[in-house]
């Protein structure tokens, strides 16, 4: 009886945001980062940022396997329609400088992570 | 060449948007609409009015339609399913009498308790009979939701508002992106979960000679928000006694 249940939940049928399976998926995953790759050297080329073509494809990968424990289809598909429309914004240059150059994060401080450096921070909500 | 590998990569955005182009449902509707037959009727109220055109759309469209009410403020609502949003919309815009023809709003509800979160409400106005509706739909953060921007024009924006703020997706919108939210910004800030202050702070940094963007950290003091106005509402009820009324006694009144 439970286990008949628990296949009921486990074949719910969802409406499919864009692939209705795992390998079209991964296939979208793959497009996406191919043409994020290809992207690079044009988007340096356009505009003056402060990091080489080798940071930001290690920037790409890192942004990519941020994600890579997700299974659910459908959460990959809407991280593809995201990273789609950020691509967009590259491509077409309506995100800045700025706006590329916060996915590197090299303003923000590291946590302080020992007693001693805590102390030093001397911030309550640590 | 840059510009052949840019055009490349549009080429490959729009080619990995697909979907069902072709409206389905269109021949349904168009029998539907031709073998209905209205018969006039008397009504004694706005209310009774309501209820009569709102059972007539739910007896044409009865695979769709799941519920029908009126609000407070004497308002036909209509409740249906997230599948039947084209063909309601079609219905409703195009049928002898109903003609909705104008969108005036469409917004979404984030109700967090509900299995599906997203309460996606649109409203119409019919010009020729002078009469408004709103037809509410529901979805949660992964179901897709039909764009209606095939019937509406309208709903262009309204949607890509909705997908901004709340982060429901629109299958086949024309041009489904941010439209409120700064480019780079993460999260949909009105959904229920997103903190107030947000999860990053903007400032212009000298060195960088650029406006950078850090993780905001809040230390408990700032966080405790007053919720009530700063300006008293009722200053004459100052010093009021408490609501609670006093109740004289039977023996009291006697001395």
């Amino acid at each position: 009886m439970a286990a008949r249940e628990a296949s009921k939940c486990a074949t719910k049928i969802v409406r499919p945001l864009l692939s209705s399976d795992k390998s079209e998926a991964k296939k979208r995953v793959l497009n996406l980062y191919k043409t994020y790759y290809r992207q690079i050297p044009l988007m340096l080329f356009d505009r003056h940022l402060p990091v080489s073509k080798e940071e930001c494809q290690i920037k790409l990968k890192e942004e990519f396997l941020k994600n890579k424990h997700i299974t659910d289809v459908r959460v990959i598909d809407m991280l593809v329609i995201k990273g789609q429309m950020l691509l967009q914004e590259i491509v077409t240059k309506w995100a800045q400088d700025c706006h590329i150059m916060t996915l590197f994060k090299d303003t923000v401080e590291p946590k302080p992570n020992d007693f001693l450096s805590k102390f030093v921070n001397n911030n309550d909500s640590q | 060449m840059s510009i052949r590998i840019i055009t490349r990569a549009i080429q490959r955005l729009s080619t990995v948007r697909t979907g069902t182009r072709t409206p389905t449902y269109f021949k349904l509707m168009t029998r539907a609409e031709s073998t209905t037959v209205v018969p006039k009727q008397k009504f004694d109220s706005v209310t009774e009015q309501y209820l009569g055109f709102g059972n007539f759309v739910a007896e044409c469209l009865p695979k769709y339609i799941q519920k029908i009410q009126i609000s407070s403020k004497n308002e036909l609502e209509l409740l249906i399913a997230p599948e039947g949003v084209l063909p309601v919309f079609h219905f409703l815009k195009n049928q002898t009498n109903c003609q909705f023809a104008n969108l005036s709003d469409l917004c979404a509800v984030d109700v967090p308790q509900r299995s599906n979160r997203f309460e996606i409400v649109y409203n119409l106005l019919s010009l020729r009979f002078n009469t408004r509706i709103r037809v509410k739909t529901y979805t949660d953060e992964l179901t897709p939701i039909d764009s209606i921007t095939s019937i509406y024009e309208a709903a262009n924006w309204y949607e890509r508002e909705i997908w901004d703020m709340f982060g429901v997706f629109f299958t086949n919108h024309p041009d489904l992106r941010r439209i409120l939210t700064d480019y780079g910004f993460e999260g949909h800030p009105f959904r229920k979960d997103f903190p107030l202050s947000g999860y990053v702070e903007v400032r212009y940094d000298d060195e960088k000679k650029r406006v950078v963007v850090e993780p905001l950290e809040m230390s408990q003091e700032f966080r405790r928000f007053e919720l009530s106005t700063p300006w008293e509402q009722f200053p004459n009820f100052r010093s009021a006694s408490p609501t609670t009324e006093e109740v004289v006694s039977a023996d009291k009144e006697k001395k």
